[in-house]
């Protein structure tokens, strides 16, 4: 096994391409669940708000006018 | 690609990956939690003012 060159993690090539593999599909799978949940976060509530801020419940906006009144 | 594998230990990137990804999403979950809009347990935290408002005065 002289023709082994030693590398730095000790992996030869095909060791590294399999593992590369299992890596890679493993990310792949991580990513669609990591959208889906995105996507099921948004439909609850999106998290952009627009430039005035989110828009409280209505409660907040009749208090607000029924301070006015002396 | 797959050369990164004969550099970094596979073991040690997997666990090294696994700590970092666990304590960010930790870390996420909570900023979310603290905030008001979203969060999840209690729903939006109405301050002890707005539930207890007196009524407004009477009009004169």
């Amino acid at each position: 096994m002289s023709g082994v060159t030693k590398t730095a993690s000790g992996l030869t090539d095909n060791e590294a391409k399999e593992f590369h593999n299992l890596f890679v599909s493993s990310f792949v799978i991580f990513t669609i669940v990591a959208i889906i949940a995105h996507i099921l976060v948004w439909q609850w509530r999106p998290w952009l708000p627009p430039v005035g801020g989110y828009a409280t419940s209505a409660i907040d906006g009749v208090k607000f006018v029924t301070s006015f009144l002396a | 690609m797959w050369r990164i594998w004969l550099l970094f230990d596979p073991r040690r990137a997997l666990v090294g990956l696994g700590v970092f990804l666990f304590v960010l999403a930790v870390l996420i979950h909570f900023i979310v939690l603290s905030t008001d809009r979203f969060n999840w347990i209690e729903g939006p935290h109405h301050s002890a003012a707005a539930q207890m408002a007196p009524l407004p005065a009477a009009v004169k």
